[in-house]
């Protein structure tokens, strides 16, 4: 008896699967034409064959805590060779939704943020705190100047810096910084806090994944490697994996793998290296503002004809991002095929908003001089797209970007 | 009839190049009979010039030309007997001169050389001619009694479409059903498979009681509740029989021949043939003989068999690791009384049964069989049932575990949408058990989809019974003929009521009774209304055809029927028993009593009479034995080393057309063997094989169909009889100093003509390896 899978169908999941857009998930007759379409399945018990059964069978069990479902790019290779039109692609993404949403806690922000009538709730809760934050700055600047300088008088002389309330220009006649709008501070002092919480959640998150997949890996047969613990990910070994993979990663060599999506790599590869880029950008600003109190914003040239390399590496991240995800979304509005849900739009939308708003602030502080509050309103804007990427990651498709390096990483680990 | 003869012989396809034209009119002008040639015989000139003759009195003809398969539409005239001598497909195209050289002219007379291919023209030729001075127009047979009304036996759904059909085609019917009321088994559901044309609708709801009133409101339907039939004796066209009620014993009852085992005495010897009748009044006390006809008895043409099926009752040792026992355990067809009346509840306790378990094969990992009489009706029986669990309860769970899940054509979109249901769970598997676990059961199969040993825990655990055809219990057509009242040999059919499923479907071994529904192969509903009106114009066939004495099946409106020549009969009973279709019923003494419209003419019983007195009108031992005798055989007075001869007699029906078809490819096989075309190899006498060898052949074969349990007999068992005769000839064969290899069998089918050359020139030279028969030029 107790070497028997007790198989438990589990209606609910089903439900929740086909809501997600996998629709089409009972279809399969397993006749696995799609483990052998994939590209990047490994020839061992490939994949999404046995997703499909599960899927259909509803064994949440066998499918949440599946290293298989990260693996999978969603390239379409098997939804366009599949002979009964289950579309094993997009029931794997619908299953990875659902994984996602299994492992971020509290589950009730889960649900609000993957509800799309939940929406208003997403965009007003951040809209107003930066509205706050902006009041705080423009109203009571001076008042917060005092409590920087009285905070200063406390701090040792020569430790560190002097904290300074204004950053970048201020005062009548100074040119449009968005500092006079809502205060670096303020902002800081909004995300720094939020990625930390962030960065808990995952951690938490990727500890009980991680020992998922291996008890899932273990008892399917995947793994070679079959001792595995939570902790070996700080050993040498998984970290050498770790770097193969983001190098994989870096090349989107598993997705030029594919052959139906392909043309989803190039947009796919651009919002990468933009979120990078722009990372670099974040990373040096805030070098240079707390490490050697230079404010922005920068110059875009250094005596009007070299151009100044940050400036010009977020320009070029910014409109990576807004050209990527403007491909991303052309691509889902032309495939008819294709099932996009509403969680797949949500997130492609915050992207381009950010590209968007991003530089249209920039472009408005610079080109509108005598109107600032355009640019302080798409800033404004700016903000609150930013938060709905940050603070819902682990509850959002985002968070596909950290469960599947790290199931690609085990992968690479365990020799699946 | 007076004859006049005329031979035509068409030099056209080849023939004209391939024989000495002038050489082969000598043949009939030698007996003198007028020869016309014509290059393109079958075309509007040729037939013409038959034509004029036909006008001026010709009317026994010898078309010399291609094979009576083709061109028999053009080849016909009313009044006129026809012999086509088929030059074309058998001389000419497979003896190409580049094998068989034609002489020349300084080989033409010496002694030395013949022309294989000429000499096979020319015996072809002969043996035409003698043939239409041997048989005769056939006289039609007409019954004296004659009824158009056709008895429907099962008042389910397939007796009720076929009674409609019958109706609708202006016949009338009488409906007999042993139930209370009509209506049968698709009376007895919940809901029922789709008969729309896109099963992917789903469930309906059963259209039984639509079909009920229509039968109920046909004035032409007699609908005969709690009755079934005692005895079915006479023919088709005048079938008399005697109906009652269920359970009673009355003198019709039809009597049984007597078991095997009742015909040998206490030392194991057999009864003499007094002893065995006597033995057989005995056994069969209180029930008139088959030929004491039912002075009350009820008129009918032809019978409509639509018995249907019981659902199997699933016992035994071989099924107990599925817990049997367990009141919780249930066969489809106690499922489906508890879904007819409302929710799925558990028998055991009426708990709601939310999680049930279909389970289509008994398991037993190395074994993958399905339940007995299971189909593709079960299969989709389990997916509409699984979809009754989802219908009552929202959050019900129904899993089907199978071996195999048959959905045949169109069904496929029905199992498609059960498929998508997301509470119906499908999966290969063998269960290899059910077990109790508390309030519940546990079902484990190994070999699933899901790759592992399973296990699914149960309220409700259901098991595939098949469907079992009312002819395993009973023979339920009660035929008062000599053979039995049942269809003979049904085991084959593993009790099926059918004779041929392929080719002949509807047709059973007795001629007039048409199988349909479920008696004959498993079907749904919708299956066995189009099954029903299949066998209802089979029966209307064969009544019109009986009516005009006119076989129905598979020769279809042949006038002929067995002629006995009674003073000489011995009353050895071999006609009776080998008949296949139970044509003939003997009397006490043992004289055969014809029953003409039973008879499909296959001429088995003139194959079986050793006393030679059965005959057809242009098909006789004197016909074909009159052909073998115009076969010419060299023998050393003609020629230095005359060749061989070889006698092939040939089944019509499949090995005859398989020749043609080795002509037709241009594939060559022996100049030396003569064929002769006969009406099934049961009909084969080996008299005729004697008479051969008697004249100097040197061997003889027959070439026909496969037999056994997967035979290909047109008329069921001719060439399993012909191979049981042909282990008997070899004892004369060796009183007459010949060798047994001398004489063969050999089994083709229609589709081997790729197999034929090897086969018979692998017989000639074994017969040329046994040398020269001893009796030529006696």
């Amino acid at each position: 008896m107790s070497d028997r899978y007790l198989a438990e169908p589990d209606l609910g999941f089903i439900n929740e699967v086909v809501g997600l857009g996998g629709d089409s998930l009972k279809k399969c007759y397993q006749c696995a034409t799609c483990a052998v379409a994939c590209p990047i399945a490994p020839d061992k018990k490939p994949f999404p064959r046995k997703e499909m059964l599960a899927a259909s069978w509803g064994l949440k069990d066998k499918l949440v805590g599946n290293a298989d479902i990260w693996l999978c790019h969603e390239c379409g290779d098997c939804s366009d060779l599949c002979p009964r039109d289950a579309k094993p692609g997009e029931v794997l993404s619908a299953v990875r939704s659902y994984a996602i949403t299994e492992y971020a806690t509290p589950k009730s922000l889960g649900k609000i943020v993957n509800n799309s009538k939940m929406l208003l709730l997403l965009l007003v809760v951040p809209g107003l705190w930066f509205g706050l934050m902006a009041y705080i700055t423009m109203a009571h600047g001076k008042t917060m100047d005092k409590i920087f300088h009285a905070v200063n008088e406390m701090i040792p002389i020569g430790m560190l810096q002097k904290f300074h309330w204004y950053h970048g220009p201020h005062g009548d006649g100074a040119p449009i910084a968005h500092a006079q709008f809502i205060s670096t501070w303020l902002v800081d002092f909004t995300f720094v806090p939020l990625s930390l919480a962030v960065a808990v959640i995952l951690a938490l998150g990727l500890k009980k994944f991680l020992t998922d997949i291996h008890a899932n890996a273990v008892i399917e047969g995947k793994a070679e490697k079959t001792d595995f613990s939570v902790m070996d990910v700080f050993t040498p070994n998984f970290l050498k994996a770790f770097v193969n993979v983001v190098i994989t990663i870096l090349k989107h060599q598993k997705f030029n793998e594919c052959s139906e999506n392909s043309d989803r790599a190039t947009p796919h590869m651009m919002l990468l290296f933009g979120f990078i880029g722009c990372a670099i950008v974040t990373g040096v600003c805030v070098l240079l503002l707390y490490g050697l109190n230079m404010p922005g914003p920068y110059p875009q040239m250094f005596l009007k004809f070299i151009p100044n390399p940050l400036k010009a590496l977020a320009n070029v991240a910014g409109m990576a991002i807004i050209i990527g995800s403007g491909l991303l979304i052309k691509n889902r509005l032309d495939k008819t095929d294709g099932t996009t849900s509403y969680k797949d739009w949500y997130l492609l939308a915050v992207v381009f908003i950010i590209g968007v708003t991003g530089m249209l602030a920039e472009m408005t502080r610079i080109g509108m001089p005598g109107m600032p509050a355009i640019t302080f309103a798409i800033y404004w804007a700016h903000l609150v797209a930013v938060f709905n990427l940050f603070a819902f990651l682990p509850f959002s498709k985002m968070a596909h970007f950290v469960y599947r390096t790290v199931a690609m990483a085990y992968a690479e680990y365990v020799g699946r | 009839m007076s004859k006049k003869y005329g031979v035509y012989i068409c030099t056209g396809c080849g023939i004209g190049d391939s024989l000495d034209i002038k050489d082969l009119c000598d043949v009939p002008e030698e007996e003198g009979l007028p020869v016309k040639t014509h290059e393109f015989l079958c075309g509007k000139e040729g037939v013409e010039l038959i034509n004029k003759d036909v006008e001026s009195g010709t009317n026994a003809l010898v078309i010399g030309a291609c094979s009576r398969r083709v061109n028999f539409d053009v080849f016909r005239w009313a009044g006129c007997i026809v012999e086509r001598v088929n030059l074309r497909e058998q001389v000419a195209w497979s003896h190409p001169r580049s094998e068989f050289p034609a002489l020349t002219e300084e080989q033409k007379g010496d002694e030395e050389h013949f022309d294989r291919v000429q000499m096979l023209a020319e015996d072809y030729i002969k043996m035409g001619m003698i043939r239409v001075e041997k048989v005769e127009l056939p006289e039609p047979y007409k019954p004296d009694t004659f009824t158009r009304k056709i008895l429907v036996l099962g008042g389910g759904i397939t007796g009720m479409s076929a009674a409609l059909d019958a109706s609708k085609a202006g016949y009338e019917v009488t409906i007999v059903e042993k139930e209370d009321s009509i209506g049968g088994y698709a009376a007895k559901l919940r809901k029922q498979m789709p008969i729309a044309a896109d099963p992917s609708e789903g469930l309906i709801s059963p259209i039984v009681s639509d079909i009920i009133s229509k039968v109920e409101a046909d004035s032409k339907i007699n609908v005969k509740t709690n009755t079934v039939v005692a005895r079915i004796a006479g023919q088709p066209g005048e079938f008399t029989v005697t109906m009652k009620k269920p359970g009673e014993k009355i003198p019709f009852d039809v009597p049984f021949p007597l078991p095997e085992e009742m015909k040998l005495d206490e030392n194991g010897k057999e009864l003499d043939v007094e002893q065995q009748h006597e033995a057989y009044l005995k056994y069969n006390e209180g029930r008139e003989d088959i030929l004491q006809m039912d002075p009350n008895g009820e008129m009918f043409g032809a019978v409509v068999l639509a018995a249907g099926w019981r659902p199997d009752a699933i016992e035994g040792d071989d099924y107990t690791h599925l817990s049997i026992g367990d009141p919780d355990v249930i066969t489809n067809d106690q499922f489906e009384a508890i879904a007819a009346k409302g929710k799925i509840t558990r028998p055991s306790d009426g708990k709601e049964a939310k999680s049930v378990v279909f389970v289509q094969s008994p398991g037993k990992e190395e074994d993958d069989s399905d339940f007995n009489y299971c189909g593709a009706v079960t299969s989709l029986v389990s997916l509409k049932q699984a979809k009754y669990v989802r219908e009552d309860y929202g959050d019900g769970k129904a899993y089907v575990i199978y071996q195999h899940i048959r959905t045949p054509g169109l069904q496929e979109n029905f199992y498609k949408t059960i498929q998508q249901d997301e509470g119906i769970f499908l999966t290969k598997g063998a269960v290899t058990g059910v077990s109790k676990n508390g309030g519940g059961l546990v079902v484990e199969a190994d070999n699933t989809l899901l790759g592992d040993k399973i296990q699914i825990n149960a309220d409700l655990v259901v098991l595939a019974a098949g469907m079992v055809p009312a002819t395993v219990d009973d023979p339920v057509v009660n035929l008062a003929y000599r053979q039995g009242p049942a269809f003979r040999d049904n085991d084959i059919f593993d009790e099926y009521a059918d004779s041929n499923f392929i080719c002949f479907p509807y047709e059973t071994q007795r001629t007039g009774i048409y199988a349909a529904g479920a008696i004959r192969r498993s079907m749904t509903i919708e299956e066995s209304i189009e099954d029903a009106a299949g066998a209802t114009l089979k029966a209307i066939q064969c009544i019109e055809s009986a009516n005009r004495g006119m076989a129905v099946h598979p020769r279809s409106g042949d006038m002929t029927f067995p002629d006995f020549f009674f003073q000489r009969c011995t009353q050895c009973k071999r006609c009776t028993e080998e008949c296949p279709f139970g044509a003939l019923d003997d009397d006490e003494k043992g004289t055969p009593k014809p029953n003409p419209t039973r008879c499909r003419r296959c001429g088995t019983c003139m194959g079986a009479c050793p006393e030679r007195i059965i005959g057809f009108a242009d098909y006789s031992i004197d016909s074909i034995g009159s052909q073998v005798k115009a076969i010419g055989v060299p023998s050393e007075d003609d020629y230095d080393e005359p060749p061989f001869r070889i006698l092939g007699l040939v089944c019509e029906n499949d090995a005859y057309p398989a020749l043609d078809m080795a002509g037709l490819k241009r594939l060559s096989f022996s100049a030396d063997v003569r064929f002769i075309p006969v009406r099934c190899l049961g009909s084969v006498n080996v008299i005729w094989i004697k008479d051969a060898l008697a004249q100097g052949m040197d061997g003889a074969f027959l070439l026909g169909c496969k037999h056994g349990d997967d035979y290909q007999c047109h008329f069921v068992k001719g060439s399993e009889l012909a191979s049981i005769r042909m282990k008997k000839i070899g004892d004369a064969l060796s009183s007459l100093a010949l060798e047994e290899e001398r004489v063969t069998q050999f089994e083709i089918g229609i589709d081997e003509c790729d197999k034929l050359p090897k086969m018979i020139n692998d017989f000639v030279e074994e017969v040329e390896a046994l040398g020269p028969n001893p009796f030529k030029g006696f």
